[in-house]
């Protein structure tokens, strides 16, 4: 019965052992689609390259599905799963800095990482804004203090604010997500650009 | 490397979709396994916490910042699933550079600019996303992603955070990418 | 076939799959050790004797008592309409439809409320809800309602009342002392239409 590490199935080793697995696995996907390339990752936001639109949100649901599965089959105790806690004023705050953030580095920290591993010299300076971005916070933490901890809503589930099932959302996130994978393609044809 | 076609190239890269269900999997294992999504952004914190805490032994008691990473960790603050993990990106990334034949260290620019200019570029938006990540409690990978995909609330205004600025700034380093 | 189309094909179905699937099966519901100690210090649980009593009289159909002492005390007296679970196995799994449901409300009793208690501290922790404790268990019962005393003339009104409802309740119910009811027939008197089940009536009387 997952998930392991909560239940004591597996020992805490054994889990940081596993997340490197889990890790090598997650940098080989995101290298292979073409995350590594800032071009590429930029693209969607110029529609010449949906290529992160399509994995992140296939991603997204492929693993909404498997654990809304998983836990119908007794696999899973979806109650242990960690879910992200909701601190809205923060988590608006820190998107639209990171979205900035994101357009004009063409990059985000796992993407960064991947980059940097093939030798991207972008991404590796890109890595290194992150310590700077990092550091800073740490040491003007006070400033944030307030704005970072107010608003917190708990672990609500986006199902949940709705009032719906878990299940029900899952499928209409499923066919919001197959909508703009259509609108996607036809943006990449609209707008192409010669390959890099 | 320089007589194959640039289109043979890109058809190097998986398939998105094929891609995205793969990621979904390696996220569905990690929520199996460790109770938790993928993230990045956790261990560059961890790496800065460490990092202070050998410089100044006694942060903990003095920065706010370091007591409230200790409250949540236990333990040496390097000793954190996300640091193991993305240890593992990097020799994930670069086994798939290794076989993709992709292994080249160059700056990645539009040809449009000089790499000088994409280097800073590069240094500010990391600087930028190494804040927001830290107020937005996760990055894209962390919070978005792996929020998403067990439904998190927060996750999800993240992400909308995150995209919706990204594309309302498009137009402004436009420049940089077409 | 495009890959989009592939994946489409595939996972909408799911998704269909998913959306129909009741709400219960994809979340095993528990209780944290913090949320249960709340409820069972404020007493939430507990359900008067006098409201129980009325019920009764009204035939209440969303009222279900449930004996959880031993099917032999169980045999040597019940309250009417009760079933039989003892705690010992209360966690089979013939049982479970009836403790976890949403129709009615499962009222749990036995001679003190210790066992009760016990029986609804194991189905809260797993979740299920519309269980109760009778208060005071068949002691109370016997004691107060059956076998109703009358207050001290000194005593406020408001004990008069109870005092004039629990007597006739206990007729209604089938009066004082042991009386050797197999399992489930109700007492046949007339039958007023059930009012929704969880309004708490106070008998007219009083001042």
């Amino acid at each position: 019965m997952g998930p392991l590490a909560p239940n004591g199935i597996i020992s805490e080793n054994t889990n940081f052992l596993l997340a490197f697995f889990i890790g090598i696995a997650f940098g080989f996907v995101l290298e292979s689609s073409g995350f590594s390339s800032s071009r590429k990752l930029a693209g969607i936001f110029y529609g010449y390259d949906a290529v992160v639109l399509k994995v992140f949100f296939t991603g997204a649901i492929t693993c909404m599905v498997g654990l809304l599965f998983m836990s119908l089959f007794g696999w899973i105790d979806l109650d242990l799963v960690y879910v992200n806690p909701t601190y809205l004023t923060s988590a608006i705050i820190g998107g639209v800095i990171m979205g900035a953030g994101f357009i004009m580095g063409g990059f985000c920290p796992g993407t960064s990482f991947t980059g940097a591993a093939i030798g991207k010299i972008d991404a590796m300076v890109f890595v290194g804004g992150l310590f700077i971005g990092v550091y800073g916070f740490a040491f003007t933490y006070p400033w944030w203090e307030k704005m970072y901890m107010a608003k917190y809503l708990g672990e609500p589930k986006v199902s949940e604010s709705l009032g719906m099932k878990d299940g029900l959302f899952g499928l209409l996130l499923i066919i919001a997500a197959l909508l703009m994978f259509v609108v996607a393609e036809w943006a990449e044809k609209k707008f192409p650009r010669e390959e890099y | 490397m320089s007589d194959i076609t640039k289109t043979e190239r890109s058809r190097r890269y998986l398939n998105p979709y094929l891609g995205g269900v793969l990621l979904g999997l390696v996220l569905l294992a990690a929520n199996f396994i460790a109770g938790r999504g993928l993230g990045a952004s956790g261990a560059i914190k961890s790496v800065v916490a460490t990092s202070i805490e050998v410089v100044h032994k006694d942060a903990v008691n003095t920065m706010p910042f370091m007591a409230e990473y200790a409250e949540s960790h236990s333990g040496s603050p390097m000793r954190s699933w996300l640091v193991f993990e993305m240890l593992g990106v990097l020799v994930g990334g670069f086994i798939s550079g290794a076989i993709a034949g992709r292994l080249k260290l160059k700056v990645e620019h539009s040809p449009k600019i000089t790499s000088g200019r994409r280097l800073v570029f590069a240094l500010m938006g990391g600087t930028l996303f190494g804040l927001g990540s830290q107020i937005g409690r996760g990055c894209t990978s962390g919070s978005a992603l792996s929020g998403m995909g067990v439904l998190s609330l927060g996750g999800f205004i993240t992400m909308m955070a995150i995209f919706g600025t990204a594309y309302a700034l498009a137009y402004f380093f436009r420049r940089n990418w077409i | 076939m495009k890959p989009l189309k592939l994946l489409a094909l595939f996972i909408i179905p799911l998704g269909i799959i998913l959306a129909a699937v009741p709400a219960d099966k994809t979340r095993r519901f528990k209780l944290s050790a913090d949320e249960l100690l709340q409820e069972a210090g404020a007493g939430v649980q507990f359900i008067s004797p006098d409201v129980i009593a009325d019920m009764l009289v009204q035939k209440d159909p969303s009222l279900q008592l449930v004996d959880v002492r031993t099917p032999e005390e169980f045999e040597a007296y019940s309250m009417p309409g009760a079933i039989n679970i003892p705690l010992s196995n209360l966690l089979s799994d013939e049982y479970t439809d009836i403790l976890n449901q949403d129709a009615r409300m499962n009222v749990f009793y036995s001679n003190g409320s210790v066992y009760a208690n016990e029986a609804w501290m194991l189905t809260r922790q797993l979740g299920y809800e519309n269980n109760f404790v009778l208060e005071g268990g068949l002691n109370y019962w016997f004691g107060n309602i059956l076998s109703a005393q009358a207050p001290a003339q000194t005593s406020p009104n408001e004990e008069f009342a109870k005092y004039d409802f629990r007597k006739s309740a206990a007729t209604a119910l089938g009066g004082g002392g042991v009386v050797t009811t197999e399992g489930s027939a109700p007492t046949v008197k007339a039958v007023k239409p059930a009012v929704t089940a969880k309004a708490k009536k106070k008998p007219a009387g009083g001042c």
